[in-house]
């Protein structure tokens, strides 16, 4: 019974992406360019062996991390329009309210990407079945870690505006430090800052298992899986637990206004 | 001209209103420039560096391009706002014609692309190894002006003719997408050009050669890079560009925002 209010509060917010239709082409044109467009050209641009499926599968977790971000801004709509009263007068648990939706989050995101993903299986060729489950695992876990952080950084900002800007800002640098783009080799001869920052990126973690998991590690050098899954592990733990704590604090008492 | 000014007034001042989103707008420029181009130009095909150099002085032009594009485009969504909000009725009581309106709200957005982008265009004259001459300067402002006001009268034509703002981003991304990956702006033309022997649609390649982003890019690098050579067909597009985009957004604005 518990689990299924659970349920109803993740139902939403899956349903709620999905009515952003335009949205949700705008972003599917977008992926089919990149990889229709510069991904074959930049893979003529560039000396780095099978550039081409190494962006493609980058792209893959590129698209999942800007999915999962968006339901920040449904909290935002929410705020705005006076939908947080109805949701806290629902028969739901605070707990329950602010764990789905971080489900929900991360849950709609994979649902969106998982049709990209399966674009990028195509054009990458051969899977390890056994890997691939592994790296989707890992996966869903950067998912819900990326809507948790959404949620985080929503509550913790109350202008729509400057959340909007700040996110774009974090996605131009979380996703240019990591290696969705370029091996990590290229990104510390760059710069050996970039590389140390690019190391602990969550994004470098997602890219890094999703190539294992696809069967493209050689131009990843990625020695142990582990490490990677052990930081996706962590990242999801860190920002699950603060975005559950700062929303559930922030939602008594219009703390959202 | 009195009435042209004060619509460029009203629309600078709006501009100004948006200044954490152009700080935003800066820093991811900056950050593609100072973090993507570097890593790339480590990364870069030899044949691709003898020919055009390093990758970070070959994409700072088509960064400046980028720039220009992104905040002329910004009057489109200012105009679509006020069309679902019925702002536009006010606009069409002001004591001016429609023509005048409709071109103020062109050229305003051109003039605020310029603006946006000086900073980004200063960069490239100093990372640049060329310094142009005077008239070089002056072709450059004078191409990235009527390339401004070319975008600016794309994202009002677009804007007055959706009705909410999600169709009028989903057709922006459209027209994004399309300009800026079929160009010169992230890779030399020639790679584009090489794949017409493996199949790649010819259509995308006449694109990217006839694109005004391609060329507005690529005479920059002309004269501040030195690669490619300069060619008066990279003025004539965009010319054919700005000319087609001014008139037919101060038309669609003049007929579309009297309806109703």
């Amino acid at each position: 019974m518990e689990a299924n209010k659970l349920l109803f509060v993740v139902e939403r917010d899956v349903r709620l992406f999905f009515q952003y239709k335009f949205l949700i082409i705008m972003r599917a044109i977008w992926f089919v360019s990149q990889i229709a467009l510069f991904g074959i050209i930049a893979s003529r641009l560039v000396a780095v062996p099978d550039y081409f499926p190494y962006y493609v599968s980058g792209l893959s977790v590129m698209s999942l991390y800007s999915a999962a971000i968006f339901i920040g801004f449904d909290i935002y709509e929410e705020a705005e329009h006076g939908v947080f009263e109805y949701l806290l007068s629902l028969p739901v648990s605070r707990r329950q309210l602010v764990l789905g939706r971080s489900i929900g989050g991360g849950l709609r995101a994979f649902i969106y990407v998982g049709p990209l993903i399966a674009v990028s299986l195509y054009v990458i060729g051969a899977v390890n079945p056994l890997n691939f489950l592994l790296a989707l695992f890992s996966l869903f876990l950067f998912a819900f870690g990326v809507s948790g952080f959404s949620i985080t950084v929503a509550v913790m900002i109350k202008s729509s505006d400057r959340f909007d800007i700040l996110m774009g800002v974090l996605d131009a640098l979380i996703v240019r430090l990591s290696t969705a783009m370029y091996p990590l080799a290229y990104v510390t001869q760059a710069n050996p800052l970039y590389g140390w920052i690019a190391n602990f990126n969550p994004v470098t973690f997602a890219s890094d298992l999703f190539r294992w998991g696809t069967g493209i590690e050689a131009i990843i050098t990625l020695n142990n899986p582990l490490l990677p899954l052990l930081g996706v592990m962590l990242f999801f733990g860190v920002f699950m637990f603060l975005g559950t704590m700062i929303y559930d604090r922030r939602i008594e008492g219009g703390g959202w206004q | 001209m009195k009435a042209i000014i004060h619509i460029l007034e009203h629309d600078f001042r709006n501009f100004f209103r948006y200044k954490w989103w152009l700080v935003g707008l800066i820093s991811m420029n900056l950050a593609d420039l100072f973090i993507m181009a570097i890593v790339y130009n480590r990364m870069l095909n030899p044949d691709v560096t003898n020919t055009i150099g390093g990758y970070f002085q070959f994409f700072a032009p088509g960064l400046t391009v980028t720039g220009l594009f992104a905040s002329a485009f910004m009057i489109g969504r200012e105009i679509n706002m006020e069309r679902r909000r019925e702002v536009h009725h006010y606009m069409l009581s002001l004591p001016m014609t429609r023509f005048e309106l409709a071109m103020g709200r062109v050229l305003s957005g051109g003039l605020r692309g310029m603006l946006y982008m000086s900073p980004l265009l200063a960069t490239c004259l100093i990372l640049l190894p060329n310094v142009p001459t005077i008239e070089q300067f002056l072709l450059i402002l004078a191409v990235l002006f009527l390339l401004a006001t070319g975008i600016s009268g794309l994202s009002i034509a677009i804007a007055v003719s959706t009705s909410s703002l999600e169709k009028f981003i989903t057709a922006r991304g459209l027209v994004y997408y399309t300009l800026f990956f079929c160009s010169s702006v992230f890779y030399p033309l020639y790679l584009i050009q090489s794949l017409a022997s493996s199949g790649f649609p010819t259509v995308l390649i006449t694109l990217a050669e006839i694109n005004p982003l391609s060329n507005a890019s690529d005479m920059i690098r002309s004269f501040l890079l030195g690669y490619p050579s300069f060619s008066p067909t990279m003025v004539f597009n965009v010319v054919v560009f700005s000319v087609i985009f001014t008139l037919s957004a101060a038309f669609a604005y003049m007929k579309i925002i009297e309806r109703k």
